[in-house]
Parts: structure tokens; C-alpha cells; sequence
């Protein structure tokens, strides 16, 4: 039998059964929550742009396909790259700062065989037209807020940020191409190749030195760095961010210059979230000047996204994942149907969640039987009989008003 | 916390990789090469034995914290994994090699028949390095001796690993060009070195000046 006789979806795609996606969507409705109180807005770009944009993901990362009309799209591999572009369209004259968030899937290729995920949801936000660390803070702090909702604690050690600017100065006094080469380096994570290009092109071995401290510098040790304008802007964003959001119990967001996102486009300040059962970050962002510009509409932005899935596998692994639930009366009928709508009519009107007839999942929610009496009262598993507001009572619903089921709290 | 795992590709490498984790202070004499035993703890760190080809994939999916393995099998992984020291062993490099009488004939071949057949291991290093160079090729898979294709008419040339040269001698083939060369490198995974930066940075420390020493 091949693949799609039996079912299974092409690899690195998978198919979200009822308890995952009750938690996932729980997670999903805390997130959008929190963008919303910091004045975010929700934008749609569409799942599919033209393929090779600007600045975009390596060849061979993203998912491309020729449509009908012959034309190269892609299925977009990142919303800010989506983003930039809607904005230079759409808002190209607009003044003051604009304030978006999202929540989309999105699609990168990945080898066969890795049990890499080739869809995955983000949910980010991105801050348009102010520049300056007041607006990295912003959004540093949302950041740091939106994971905390969700339940996750963040240790002193889970959000590091770096400065992508701090990094490039290193490499200044080398020749354009030469340095662009060095940070590809430091990007897909190869030091050895980023130092062995710079000696190449002529980095003396002191500023090579230097530059291999400089990048091991996390934690206080940034405080050598003194008032260097690029480690000091790290610093005020740290500090603004936790005038914005002072979290639980410990000092949050953790100095590191040697962060270097894999994507190509930061200018500025960077920050990724960290959880120790996961070995990829939960979150990442940062500062992008120049992306708007290739796009023709130069403007600063800066902005995050939360890698959905991961931020639920680390809830999950904390044992964060089940919450108090409501449970699900499932409704053994009478022979009179009109009886038994009524039935469940007057138990919905009580706040209870109700099934007609036999449940075969109930995404993890506790299954209540109960059969109908009459109009207004049923009969439980152990003989009682009760009428709504008792069985409502008894199943600890909150008031008569229908209430949210599965929060992650 | 859960002590720091550090995989090591068991084959040529262990050897120096185990000299250079020695002369850096640490115990690894619970680990023999070729024993049996392939998980090995050793005070604060849990050594973890496996093939090659396995160890980028144990450091990129953050089953393993850290690890030593040559630059050849990074570069056909594809792992996304920092690499921070180059440890200068297991010196090696890849190259396309041709049957040295014929280097000119399947040249000729490729001019008239517009591609080549080439035969490796290492199909991504390939493929990349054909591309860059604009040559048009086939590649054909191959699980080991590459080196035998050509002999056998399973191909034009190899793309293949070489440390001295005696086996391409010895099947009479020659070097036509060098794609990289490779050593044994330090990989760490990124969110492990940023999360647990105390327990690694003095280990990747120690390994550099040894390196740098060498």
C-alpha cells in the first residue's frame, strides 16, 4: 500500500488530535490575549507569496511550486518577511507606529528522515516605524509576558539578548563581502569557519582575539564592554523590558552577545527563549531596518514569533498541559426525542457541556453519564436522580453562563 | 540538572578525541574503543558512543550536549549545530578524483555527452560542490569504496574523502580537484551553550588552547 492509501500525511506533516489541539488552542487564545493588551492588531497574510523575495531563507528551505499561470510561489516560510512586504504596500505613507500580531501557520522544507516538522504555527507580533530600545522593550516585554501567561516560568536564564550590530562592528574594519561571509558563518552557528574567513581576509590576530572573547561574553560579563553604545543599548533593553513586564520571581533576560539568529535579516538587538528539555529556542526575535527598505519602503521595525508547538511541548514536559477541565455530560436519550432535546437544552442553559449519545472522545475532558428523566431532570451512573442546577452544582460549573473550557492556567 | 552529554564518534577519531579530553583534565578510561558499552558516565559528564554520521544529529536534536566529530560528516549532515573549535585531527579532505589515464576521455565525454556520472558517499557534499562550479552531473550513491566505480564502469568519477592518497593511488586514480578540507571540530547545540554556558564554555575553553597548542 503507498503512502496515501494508508493515511498517514506526507512526512514532516502530521495530523493534531483533540487533546493537543483543545491545549494548543488554549495556548493560541492566551497569546493573541496578551498582543491584544499591548495594542497589537491581527493581520492575515496569504499562506502562499511569490517564491525568492528579498532576504529570504536559504534555497532548499522553503517550499515552492509552480501555479498554473507558470509562476514560482512559495508557501511562505516566515510572517515578517509577509509582513514587510504587506507593509510597504498597504501603509507605505503611514505615520506613527504600527502594531501587528499573528497567528498563522507556517513552511519550511526539511530533509527527509530528520523528524523535522515542515508546517509549524507562530504566533508574533511585529512594532513598525519607531526605532530606539524603547521599542525593543516593548516587545521584548510582550514576549516575556505572552510565554508566562501561558504558564511557562521563566528562569533568569531563559531569554537572551544579544545585538547583532555589536557582532557585525567586530568585523568592521574587513571588506564588505568579506564580513557578510563572517556573519553567514556566525549565523548557521560555524565559528570555526567565521574566524578561519576573517584571518583570511586580513583580521590581525589581536581583533580576532577580541572578537572570540567579545562573542563568549554573557551574563555580567557584558559589563567589561563598559558604555560601548551596543552593549550598553542590550543593557536599557533588559531594563526597560522589565519596567514593562517585572515577571515572577527572578531578574529576567539574560545579556549574550554571542547570540546570532539563523535568520538573515536582523540589524539590532536580538532575543531568543530558551527551555532546557528543548534543544531548539521556544521564541526568537529581534530588530530588522533594513528588511522594509528591500521591499522600497524604509522604515525600522522590530517584532518576535512563537514557535506554537514548542512552547507547548515545553508546557507540557513542566506537566502545564492539563488544566482544570469541564467535563462532558454525555446524554443517554429517552424513547420521546422531543423529551430529550429539552433535556439537553435546559443542561446547556446551566453552563454544562453536552453530548446526545455515547462520546468516543473527549479530548481529555472527564465523560459524565447521565440518561434522561424527564424535561429537566436526569438520572447519574449511581442511581440519583437531579435536575440541572444540581448536576450543574454538583459538576462545579460556574454560574448558568456558558464558560471557556480548557485553559492551560 | 541532568549532567552534560558529550557524544563521540567511535571509529578513526576516538582515539585523539579521547587523548585531546584526557589532556584537557577530564576521565574517559571507563571508555574502551570498540567495547560494548556505549553509554559511559564519568563525573559530570555522560559520554555517549555512535556512528559518525549519528553524532551531528544527537547535538542538533539536543540529545547530546556536545560533541566531537569530523568537519566531512558536518558538511554532508547539514546539522544545524555551532561548531566552536577545530581540534586539527583527523585531518582529511574531499576531493573529486578521476582514473588517471582517462582524466582526458571523460572529459571529452562530458563535452559530447553534456554530464557525468560521479560516485560517493557523500551525495550533499557533491551535489553542492558540482553546482557552485556549474558542472553538469549525475550523482550515484553508493554505500562505501567509492573508489572502485570507476574500475567497474559504475561511473566517470568519485567525490571522495582522502586522508594520504594511497587508496586512490592503489585503484589508479587521480585528483582532480579539492572540494574542503576537514578536521575533527567541537559541536555544541546552540540552546545548550546558551543554557548551560557555565558548564560548557570551560570544557570548550580548555579544548581551544589545547587545540591552539597542538
Amino acid at each position: 500500500m503507498d503512502e496515501r492509501a494508508r493515511g498517514a500525511p506526507p512526512r514532516g506533516f502530521r495530523d493534531i488530535l483533540p487533546t493537543e489541539a483543545r491545549e494548543l488552542q488554549a495556548i493560541e487564545a492566551t497569546l493573541l490575549d496578551a498582543f491584544a493588551s499591548y495594542g497589537f492588531v491581527p493581520i492575515e497574510p496569504p499562506t502562499v507569496e511569490h517564491a525568492g523575495g528579498p532576504l529570504s531563507l536559504e534555497a532548499g528551505r522553503v517550499l515552492e511550486f509552480l501555479d498554473r499561470d507558470g509562476r514560482l510561489v512559495a508557501l511562505r516560510p516566515d510572517v515578517t518577511t509577509a509582513v514587510a512586504r504587506l507593509v510597504a504596500q498597504r501603509y507605505r505613507d503611514a505615520e506613527g507606529a504600527l502594531r501587528l500580531s499573528y497567528l498563522v501557520p507556517v513552511f519550511r522544507e526539511e530533509p527527509a528522515m530528520s523528524a523535522g516538522e515542515r508546517e509549524f504555527v507562530q504566533a508574533g507580533v511585529e512594532l513598525i516605524g519607531p526605532s530606539g530600545s524603547a521599542s525593543d522593550a516593548e516587545v521584548l516585554a510582550l514576549l516575556a509576558e505572552s510565554v508566562e501567561r501561558c504558564g511557562l516560568r521563566l528562569g533568569a536564564a531563559a531569554i537572551h539578548v544579544g545585538n547583532v550590530a555589536l557582532v557585525r562592528r567586530l568585523f568592521a574594519s574587513l571588506p564588505a563581502e568579506a564580513r557578510e561571509s563572517v556573519l553567514a558563518a556566525l549565523r548557521a552557528g560555524d565559528q570555526v569557519a567565521a574566524f578561519a574567513l576573517a584571518r583570511r581576509a586580513g583580521l590581525a590576530e589581536r581583533a580576532l582575539e577580541r572578537a572570540r572573547h567579545v562573542l563568549s561574553l554573557a551574563g555580567r560579563g557584558i559589563e567589561e564592554l563598559g558604555d560601548d553604545a551596543e552593549a550598553m543599548e542590550i543593557r536599557h533593553v533588559i531594563h526597560h523590558a522589565r519596567e514593562l513586564y517585572p515577571g515572577g520571581e527572578e531578574l529576567w533576560g539574560l545579556p549574550n552577545v554571542g547570540l546570532v539568529p539563523a535568520l538573515p535579516y536582523y540589524t539590532g538587538v536580538v532575543f531568543e527563549v530558551f527551555h532546557p528539555e528543548l534543544g531548539v529556542p521556544i521564541a526568537s526575535g529581534g530588530r530588522y531596518d533594513v528588511l522594509l527598505a528591500a521591499f522600497g519602503a524604509p522604515r525600522p521595525a522590530t517584532g518576535f514569533a512563537i514557535h506554537v508547538g514548542r512552547l507547548h511541548r515545553a508546557l507540557y514536559s513542566e506537566g502545564r498541559s492539563t488544566g482544570a477541565l469541564r467535563p462532558l455530560v454525555s446524554l443517554r436519550a429517552t424513547e420521546d426525542v422531543r423529551v430529550t432535546m429539552r433535556c439537553a437544552r435546559a443542561l446547556r442553559e446551566v453552563g454544562l457541556a453536552v453530548a446526545l449519545g455515547a462520546v468516543a472522545e473527549t479530548a481529555g475532558a472527564p465523560l459524565v453519564l447521565v440518561e434522561v428523566v424527564d424535561e429537566r431532570r436526569v438520572r447519574l451512573a449511581d442511581g440519583r436522580v437531579v435536575d440541572a442546577r444540581e448536576l450543574a452544582r454538583e459538576l462545579r460549573v460556574p454560574g448558568a453562563s456558558p464558560s471557556r473550557a480548557g485553559s492551560l492556567a | 540538572m541532568t549532567p552534560l552529554r558529550f557524544a563521540l564518534a567511535q571509529g578513526l577519531l576516538l582515539p585523539e578525541a579521547l587523548g585531546a579530553l584526557r589532556a584537557i583534565g577530564l576521565d574517559v578510561a571507563a571508555i574502551t574503543p570498540g567495547g560494548r558499552r556505549l553509554v559511559v558516565s564519568a563525573g559530570d559528564l555522560e559520554f555517549v558512543l555512535a556512528r559518525p554520521g549519528d553524532i551531528a544529529t544527537y547535538v542538533e536534536r539536543g540529545a547530546a550536549e556536545l560533541g566531537i566529530v569530523g568537519k566531512d560528516v558536518l558538511l554532508e549532515s547539514g546539522a544545524r549545530v555551532l561548531e566552536l573549535v577545530d581540534l586539527g585531527f583527523g585531518a582529511c579532505r574531499f576531493v573529486v578524483a578521476a582514473p588517471r589515464e582517462e582524466l582526458e576521455r571523460s572529459l571529452d565525454d562530458y563535452r559530447h555527452l553534456g554530464t557525468l556520472e560521479v560516485a560517493t558517499k557523500y551525495p550533499r557534499v557533491a551535489e553542492a560542490h558540482f553546482r557552485r562550479r556549474g558542472i553538469q552531473v549525475e550523482i550515484v550513491k553508493v554505500a562505501g569504496s567509492a573508489e572502485v566505480a570507476p574500475q567497474v564502469g559504475l561511473a566517470d568519477w568519485i567525490v571522495d574523502l582522502v586522508a594520504s592518497g594511497e587508496t586512490l593511488k592503489a585503484n589508479r586514480l587521480a585528483v582532480v580537484e579539492e572540494i574542503a578540507s576537514s578536521t575533527a571540530r567541537l559541536i555544541v547545540n546552540p540552546v545548550a551553550y546558551h543554557l548551560r554556558r557555565r558548564e560548557v564554555a570551560p570544557l570548550v575553553e580548555k579544548l581551544a588552547s589545547w587545540a591552539a597548542a597542538r
